[in-house]
């Protein structure tokens, strides 16, 4: 499903972020990253979601390379992956609903398919009676599920997450962590970063370790 | 397929729309500062359409006109006509008796009563000489020709200034259209510029969009909305603005024109000229928020 091979990121100032990570993570796998702070995880899953262009080798995500991808496949492609980003990147001018409904309109969904669908996944993350609510009234670990309802709304095949439970305590971050395994039990592919040894204890899934942009096997 | 395409365009209307209404001074002031831009070439072409009218109402081809002495008798009046037949630059020459052309004066000038109170007929005998020639050398030698023969009080020959006139609409006619053509693109930099606010008040909402699968176009979309309404807006008020103007001149000339004897009016702008400026200014609109959105996405937007 998701595959590197012999990939580097190297940045413009010369630093090399990725050095030849050559990795498969099948369908329906559930994967997590691991290591320290500037290891290129966050790298690793950005090239995963075609944010960044891997200076050297490939990436493929369902059979398509990454870099030879146009802006139009491109675009299709992220509509089928689910991004939970560190920050949430979530917008305060919306409410939680609209937040949620963002990926459903960018897909033109028709509208009454487009209330099922964000109520499921407000419903999902325990936000049901957050949907007419402010994101900044919300609190961390609500903007993190907040953030979780709008990746799942699009019913993704992968799901992409950067440190899910970095700023949260460890009853959330459980809960947050409990949310992407039923997510795989689903069939759902996973691929996730993350420095808490507690929450991966719980995931129980293949863990993939990086050191200066190097796996450690 | 077509639910879906048309959904997202309504979406993207509405966004648009609340984008507008979000910011009502703002918004005012931009539609304002459009509108007057799409006023000056529409005010401008207003003026010299119906200078170009007026100018068309006026006889361009190169007449001369003979008054005689108010004494000439009849018998003078056949004998000038004669040697004015014989001239090699005439053509045509027409005899205006005094009489006919104060009958013509009643009829036009609407002055019954002042003529009324005449004892006798002030106006002269005439001719309209049409020549075969207009070259200016020709025309200046037949004047003196007939400003020689016995009789002859004054000859006039007042047909350059219409045709001065006339090229002069035309050339005005070109500078309104070059000068509607920069201010076209005033139009389309003013929307683009209000356009780049509103993208740098909506990167976020940029930036999370192109992370989660938006394309361009949907990005591109309620900023074309947005700069049509304004440019649809602008419109509005250009031509709310230029009726004002003409219904205001219109009475103006309409006292200078009654004075004259002329029923020469101010054209107001036709429906289809409405609808034109309308939709150029819907249409510069969409243009400013093209060209403003495509830079923003080509230049910031990560991949």
């Amino acid at each position: 499903m998701i595959t590197f091979s012999g990939t580097v990121k190297r940045y413009p100032n010369g630093f090399e972020a990725l050095r030849g990570v050559t990795l498969t993570i099948e369908k329906g796998e559930m994967v997590a990253i691991t290591g320290h702070s500037g290891a290129g995880k966050s790298t690793l899953l950005k090239l995963a979601a075609g944010i960044e262009l891997a200076s050297q080798g490939s990436v493929l995500v369902s059979n398509q390379n990454l870099s030879q991808i146009r802006e139009a496949g491109l675009a299709v492609l992220r509509q089928n992956l689910g991004m939970v980003f560190q920050d949430h990147k979530l917008l305060f001018d919306r409410s939680v609903f609209e937040n949620v409904s963002l990926p459903l309109s960018i897909a033109a969904f028709p509208r009454a398919e487009v209330g099922k669908r964000v109520r499921a996944a407000l419903d999902k993350v325990g936000l049901l009676n957050r949907e007419k609510a402010q994101p900044i009234t919300l609190s961390g670990g609500e903007q993190q599920r907040l953030c979780i309802a709008r990746a799942i709304v699009n019913r993704p095949a992968i799901l992409i997450a950067d440190e899910p439970t970095g700023n949260l305590d460890q009853a959330y971050a459980a809960t947050i962590m409990d949310l992407f395994k039923s997510f795989n039990q689903v069939g759902v592919t996973v691929l996730l970063s993350t420095h808490d040894e507690i929450g991966l204890a719980r995931l129980n899934c293949r863990r993939i370790h990086l050191d200066q942009g190097k796996l450690v096997v | 397929m077509i639910d879906s395409w048309l959904s997202a365009h309504l979406q993207a209307a509405k966004r648009a729309l609340k984008r507008l209404v979000a910011t009502p001074v703002a918004s005012l002031l931009s539609v304002l500062v459009i509108g007057v831009a799409i006023m000056l070439p529409l005010g401008l072409y207003s003026v010299f359409a119906n200078i170009t009218a007026a100018a068309s109402r006026l006889n361009t081809e190169p007449n001369v006109n003979v008054y005689l002495q108010v004494a000439a008798t009849d018998a003078e009046a056949k004998e000038t006509e004669k040697r004015l037949k014989a001239l090699p630059n005439a053509n045509d020459v027409r005899f205006i008796s005094r009489e006919v052309a104060l009958a013509e004066m009643r009829r036009v000038a609407n002055m019954t009563d002042l003529l009324a109170g005449l004892e006798s007929n002030p106006l002269p005998h005439a001719f309209l000489i049409k020549p075969k020639s207009a070259e200016p050398s020709a025309l200046d030698g037949m004047r003196k020709e007939i400003a020689a023969l016995p009789k002859v009080d004054t000859v006039v020959m007042d047909f350059e200034w219409a045709k001065k006139l006339k090229r002069f609409a035309i050339f005005a006619e070109r500078i309104v259209v070059l000068l509607g053509l920069v201010l076209a693109l005033a139009v389309v930099f003013v929307t683009g510029n209000t356009i780049r606010l509103q993208i740098l008040t909506q990167k976020d909402e940029i930036e999370v969009s192109r992370l989660i699968g938006a394309t361009k176009r949907f990005i591109r979309r309620p900023f074309l909305y947005y700069g049509a309404c304004q440019g649809f807006l602008a419109g509005v008020v250009a031509i709310l603005a230029m009726t004002a103007l003409i219904t205001w001149a219109s009475a103006e000339v309409q006292a200078l024109t009654v004075s004259y004897a002329s029923d020469f009016a101010i054209k107001y702008l036709s429906p289809l000229q409405i609808l034109a400026v309308i939709g150029i200014g819907t249409i510069l609109g969409w243009l400013g928020g093209f060209l403003s959105v495509s830079l923003y996405l080509r230049v910031y937007t990560s991949r």
